[in-house]
């Protein structure tokens, strides 16, 4: 789609909610949430491309940056105002359970986050490689004015696109939130990491942003066994700003894209 | 000419106002409705007249705010040695984006900012022995000019209101000079400019490096005003948002807008924090969620913020 969404992190958040509310109010398991929150999702993403994104989509990049940042501070103060700053836990019953695999020792909430978000990648590019509708959605970001000349309802694509993203990232909210605390900035510090790792592996790189979300996570767990935790994200930030100095287009980017505002 | 008759007019008001008014709180709601309008106008520079959108401006604005509490706390020197020190390394650590970045467009850009303002966010944090983490400075009151220890809060007004007369001509300057229109044209189409032998880089990275300057000041200021620095705030992401909200409600690329922008701005959310800051204080995420709004809507409906919009009727 070539828009950068600036509350991205804020649907995260979300989601992390929508697993917190579920297993609170309704005992539900959050992965049983998972099956309900993915259409939810998409139906969310649906509606703010269709209230918020679509005047937009075809204005300057200053425009569609502060309309996300507007959107951001909304969401996170919306959280706020209804759910206060308080930063709330879901502890299912295995959440002290741990498996072990050779020598490293998992969680098992982070195990089944880690399975589930492989094969949610895996299905991901399937579909946007080989899907009609993937190839759609390909076509409308590589030239709109061409796509729309094929007969392809290129406002549509781009709303499937928006909503199948928010859909993405409201399942990873769901999966994170038996891990980490849910707080109405929770989404930052996720959402950070993720611009870093699509950044780094090249924007509209799938593959790229996955071997990139490895490279981060490497980092990430060097640097804080090398100089301690509290310096990792540091080390991060710092690969990021090199990387985007050095070679904007990422590992696997096309090159220039960076110029274009691509 | 009528903008410059208003601009006479506000900065007339505002610096007779202490003359009049004795009201701590009001004196107090025009120093910071002066030092945010100064950043804004300092944000003005680099993101409307130069099109560099920044999102990380509060770098700067924390490393004047630590530059002035530093140099009291640490080695018992005047705040306004602090200032010009924050100053000089704001403006040194944005000639510095400036140039590596200067390839990046649109939300490259501004993810770029974001990152830088994280680290720093991080640094100080981190680095308890010299910035004493996370918990902040509190920043000593020796009374005097020199020690900027003043308690008169007039006096306070007028300060910041040179601030804020040095920041508003330096707008008008970008919008009457030969190098103004060379960096609108930059910011229109920075090709078009190149090939008309415009030295686009060297107007970019300048703007960036006065506008960080500028917004330095404002922080020494701001946080020799305010007795305290906190590195969650002064490096915040909110703290970016609100010089560019700020600055976008008024008018980018308009002298006078970003100080409007800031009196509606730090009025509407005073008002809000009064009414609703008792009861329950989540609640004070209202006025955040009426900004987010106000920019999603002005963005859209009227981007040239207030001015243009007055200039259109």
């Amino acid at each position: 789609m070539r828009v950068v969404n600036f509350a991205h992190g804020e649907f995260l958040m979300l989601g992390m909610y929508a697993a917190f509310w579920a297993f609170t109010l309704l005992h539900a398991d959050p992965y049983l949430t998972l099956i309900v929150a993915v259409p939810l999702f998409l139906a969310v993403g649906w509606g703010s491309y269709a209230l918020i994104m679509r005047p937009i989509v075809h204005t300057s990049h200053n425009v569609q940056v502060f309309t996300t940042v507007g959107l951001s501070i909304v969401l996170q103060n919306l959280a706020l105002v209804l759910w206060t700053g308080d930063a709330r836990f879901v502890r299912t019953g295995y959440y002290g359970e741990v498996i072990s695999i050779g020598g490293a020792v998992l969680n098992v909430a982070q195990a089944v986050a880690f399975v589930l978000a492989v094969a949610a990648t895996a299905a991901l590019f399937v579909f946007m490689r080989w899907s009609y509708t993937g190839k759609l959605m390909r076509a409308t970001a590589q030239d709109r004015a061409a796509a729309a000349l094929m007969g392809i309802n290129t406002d549509r694509i781009y709303a499937l696109t928006w909503a199948v993203g928010i859909a993405c990232v409201g399942a990873a909210g769901v999966l994170l939130a038996p891990i980490y605390a849910v707080y109405p900035t929770a989404g930052l510090q996720f959402v950070l990491i993720a611009y870093i790792a699509v950044v780094l592996g090249g924007l509209g790189n799938m593959v790229g942003a996955l071997i990139a979300a490895l490279i981060v996570a490497a980092v990430e767990v060097i640097g804080s066994y090398t100089i301690g935790t509290g310096w990792k994200e540091v080390l991060y930030l710092l690969l990021f700003i090199a990387i985007l100095i050095v070679r904007p287009a990422g590992l696997f980017g096309q090159r220039g894209a960076e110029a274009l505002g691509m | 000419m009528r903008t410059y008759g208003a601009a006479i007019g506000f900065f007339a008001v505002v610096g007779l106002a202490p003359l009049v008014v004795s009201d701590a709180f009001l004196l107090d709601s025009l120093v910071l409705i002066l030092i945010w309008g100064s950043a804004a106008g300092a944000w003005n520079i680099a993101g409307g007249y130069a099109g560099q959108i920044s999102l990380g401006h509060s770098a700067f604005f924390g490393l004047g705010a630590y530059a002035a509490a530093l140099c009291g706390v640490r080695w018992n020197i005047s705040p306004w040695y602090g200032l010009a020190i924050g100053a000089a390394l704001a403006s040194a650590a944005g000639m510095v984006i400036g140039f590596l970045s200067n390839r990046l467009r649109g939300p490259y850009f501004v993810i770029a900012t974001i990152a830088v303002s994280q680290v720093l966010l991080l640094g100080a944090s981190r680095w308890r022995g010299f910035t004493s983490g996370s918990e902040g400075i509190p920043v000593p009151f020796r009374p005097g000019f020199w020690t900027l220890g003043i308690a008169d809060k007039r006096i306070w007004v007028w300060i910041v209101l040179a601030l804020a007369l040095l920041v508003y001509l330096a707008q008008v300057y970008l919008e009457r000079s030969r190098r103004g229109f060379q960096l609108a044209a930059v910011r229109e189409d920075e090709d078009a400019a190149l090939s008309l032998g415009v030295a686009a880089r060297r107007l970019k990275v300048a703007a960036i490096a006065v506008s960080a300057a500028f917004t330095a000041v404002c922080g020494a200021l701001w946080a020799q005003y305010v007795g305290f620095v906190d590195p969650l705030y002064v490096f915040s992401i909110d703290l970016s948002i609100r010089f560019s909200l700020s600055a976008i409600i008024g008018g980018l690329g308009s002298a006078l807008g970003p100080f409007l922008g800031a009196v509606l701005v730090t009025t509407v959310e005073t008002w809000l924090r009064a009414q609703f800051g008792g009861l329950g204080s989540h609640l004070v995420g209202l006025y955040l969620i009426l900004y987010g709004i106000a920019l999603i809507v002005m963005v859209r409906y009227a981007p040239q913020g207030l001015m243009g919009w007055m200039r259109e009727r």
